[in-house]
């Protein structure tokens, strides 16, 4: 870690903040500022206490803010809901953690150009709520689209559950105000859809997880709200015929569906146990989620039918149609809530997000086979298995010694990383590097690509103010 | 056995939204689903065949578009499907729809139990099950959570009731109407959403099932609705502060406060 020396905040720099958003919004109490110490990675050890969180509301709050923090030299975090899984809104120097919470208005649903104009503390989800009355509908589906942000699906490049078919976050940016490091607000894109005026620059602010810039007004694309949807859930023995279905379905289909969702043995019990769900789950070692849309239902039919017969002439061991909102739902909450359900069964683990090339998943499960045996730890592997982004998550078994957990670790997620690598793949799809995987960086990216990403970090922020200690060392 | 299972199909009711002006739902847009009660009558339905052999016939009472409630049931597992649909029932309140299923119920004899949701999520009355039984002269267990034996002729439930649980045995045929703790509906699965396609409804009107048309429908519906009002919540909060009367008298309150609402 570079030794950059940082300011502390005092009780000037608070008084000054104060006049900047009011009193209200400036927290020291350590009781309020502990739920801003951490976002959803369950290691306490990646934890780190701000010294103030300050609850701006305006680009302009914002802008001073950053610019007090330039002059005085004390980090900024920026901070969306906190549901992130990389560290990426822990304020790993203490300092300032910037909440966009209260930046949290729908400023525009320009529904002849078929956009939203929103602030970065927008849940993502209530988006969507505002927008279907007009028949339309934001493609984005991070898994925690009840909770999450937009300015933090802006910032991670969030993925979700619909990719193959819709994209991730980028693909809807067409616009963003942003505060820079040393306090300049520039506004990048607009309500383009095409726009090649220069860098784009725009693009390289979304998932720069706060390290480049403050979002502080977003421009979304949207799309017309399907309305015929269909999830099915099907059923296999075992992960391995879950998996190979899934080429197959990409490729002879004739469909892109929407999602395709794996979900292994373990990922779907603990699950099920959690939501108290009384599906027939037991039997299955694995089961797949998979969703088509369109505004046909005769279409839609068609798609999910030839899908379903695919499943079941590859060793699916059901298909079960669910066609309204209500049986969707009681699927989709069973694939939300694996990782919830996993911090209640045992809160010491590790939650990852390799992805590797959509053919390669069949060839990746012996490897994590081989690394649950070597390792001794427990490896469900749930996730998107539609675009190759799996959830593999290591589990401390209760029994093990806490050191001994910390020791291999390490080794374990290098060695899954490899094997990523191997593959094709890399370390992060949808959840960033954050502080949890910077260390793994040099296994993934050439001296030359994170020198090139340093000489980027540092030409847009001078004195490594904002969120320092992320993605890559200086 | 000859299981029949009436069902309702209900606007589904998750994000429901009220017209501030009319206060009724707003219908538009909303999905139309089976009653959510009634999914878990359907599935004891079929439980019920899975042990016992027979068939299971989905009965309903709506417009043209409810087919896609009987065709949801046949998508289950249900043998048969049978829409009461015809002008003369449009209006129907629960009399009037207890008439029209009855009379359904009987031209379907021979069977042994005849099923319902405890209630729709719609109107909310939990009429129609026991309206039903009353015109067939059915004994009737309500709030049924649990079949715990079936025997030759005889059924024996557990019922929900306000202090816990009760046991009844009625002599089949008989009614009942099932709470979700008699078992979480299945999905329905892609060879049966396939054979339920393929399966023909029968659509039923009043001269089919022999009830005269104006003793159903809006004209045989003596409930007349004469104004919708909004409740107002109100809810009173209390609060016992112990950094002012102290910890000790704080705690006494508290617990007074408790035995005195049965809380504890």
């Amino acid at each position: 870690m570079s030794a950059m020396p940082y300011s502390p905040v005092t009780e000037e720099v608070l008084a000054e903040l104060a006049r900047i958003v009011g009193e209200r919004h400036v927290l020291t109490d350590p009781e309020k500022l502990e739920a801003y110490s951490h976002d959803e990675v369950a290691d306490r050890e990646c934890a780190a206490m701000p010294e103030v969180v300050v609850r701006p509301q305006t680009a302009e709050e914002v802008a001073r803010i950053v610019r007090l923090a330039y002059e005085r030299r004390i980090p900024v975090t920026p901070r969306g809901a906190g549901s992130g899984l990389s560290g990426g809104a822990v304020p790993l120097f203490g300092g300032i953690v910037l909440s966009t919470e209260r930046m949290n208005h729908i400023l525009e649903i320009d529904e002849a150009n078929m956009m939203a104009v929103v602030e970065p503390g927008v849940v993502t989800n209530d988006i969507n709520e505002a927008v279907a009355a007009l028949g339309l509908f934001y493609a984005g589906y991070p898994m925690s689209l009840e909770t999450c942000c937009i300015g933090g699906n802006v910032a991670e490049n969030a993925g979700g559950g619909k990719a193959i078919k819709y994209g991730v976050t980028e693909r809807y940016v067409l616009g963003l105000d942003v505060v820079l490091p040393t306090g300049q607000i520039v506004e990048l894109g607009g309500k383009r859809l095409k726009d090649v005026t220069g860098y784009n620059v725009l693009k390289l602010m979304v998932g720069s997880e706060g390290t480049l810039g403050i979002v502080t007004r977003i421009i979304l694309r949207l799309l017309p709200l399907p309305t015929a949807q269909v999830v099915l859930l099907v059923p296999f023995a075992d992960v391995r015929s879950a998996v190979a279905v899934v080429p197959v379905l990409m490729t002879a289909g004739g469909v892109i569906p929407t999602a395709i969702e794996l979900m292994d043995r373990l990922s779907v019990q603990a699950s099920c146990r959690y939501l108290n769900e009384q599906l027939d789950y037991e039997r299955a070692g694995a089961m797949l989620l998979i969703e088509v849309d369109g505004s046909d239902e005769e279409i839609v039919r068609r798609d999910y039918e030839r899908i379903g017969e695919i499943c079941l002439d590859h060793r699916a061991q059901e298909v079960y149609v669910a066609d309204n909102h209500t049986t969707r739902e009681r699927l989709w909450r069973i694939r939300r809530n694996i990782a919830e359900a996993f911090k209640v069964i045992s809160p010491v683990q590790s939650l990852e997000d390799i992805v590797v090339p959509t053919a390669s998943i069949p060839d990746l499960m012996p490897e994590l086979d081989r690394l649950s045996d070597r390792f001794g730890v427990q490896m469900p592997c749930y996730g998107h298995a539609g675009d190759g982004n799996l959830h593999v998550t290591v589990v401390k078994d209760p029994a093990e010694p806490m050191d001994a957990w910390r020791r291999k670790l390490p080794e374990c997620l290098t060695e899954l990383y490899r094997a990523a690598r191997r593959l094709g793949g890399t370390i992060s799809g949808e959840h960033g590097i954050g502080s949890k995987r910077k260390a793994f960086m040099p296994l993934v990216a050439g001296e030359a690509e994170l020198d090139l990403m340093r000489k980027i970090k540092r030409a847009l922020d001078p004195r490594n103010i904002l969120n320092p200690g992320k993605i890559v060392d200086l | 056995m000859h299981v029949i299972v009436c069902i309702k199909q209900v606007p589904e009711t998750s994000n429901v939204r009220m017209d501030p002006q009319t206060g009724t739902i707003v219908r538009e847009g909303v999905e139309s689903i089976v009653n959510p009660f009634d999914l878990h009558a359907l599935e004891l339905a079929l439980r019920l065949k899975e042990q016992r052999g027979g068939r299971v016939t989905a009965i309903s009472m709506g417009p043209r578009a409810a087919e896609t409630a009987i065709r949801e049931a046949l998508s289950m597992g249900c043998d048969d499907g049978l829409l009461l649909s015809d002008r003369a029932f449009a209006g129907s309140d629960t009399w009037a729809t207890s008439r029209v299923l009855s009379a359904a119920v009987r031209k379907l004899a021979p069977f042994d139990l005849v099923l319902a949701g405890v209630r729709a999520t719609d109107g909310e009355t939990g009429q129609v099950g026991p309206g039903v039984a009353s015109l067939l002269a059915l004994p009737l267990a309500t709030y049924v959570s649990s079949v715990l034996e079936l025997t030759d002729g005889f059924v024996t439930v557990e019922r929900l009731i306000e202090e816990g649980y009760e046991s009844l045995r009625l002599p089949l045929p008989c009614l009942l109407t099932a709470g979700k703790e008699v078992g979480f509906p299945r999905l329905p699965t892609l060879r049966g959403k396939q054979r339920a396609r393929r399966q023909e409804v029968v659509h039923r009107g009043p001269t089919d099932i022999e009830v005269d048309a104006a003793r159903v429908g809006l004209a045989g519906s003596p409930t007349r609705v004469t104004a919708i009002e909004r409740p107002t919540l109100t809810r009173t909060g209390r609060i016992v502060d112990a950094a002012r009367i102290g910890a000790g008298r704080a705690a006494a309150e508290l617990a007074d406060f408790l035995q005195e609402h049965h809380l504890l």
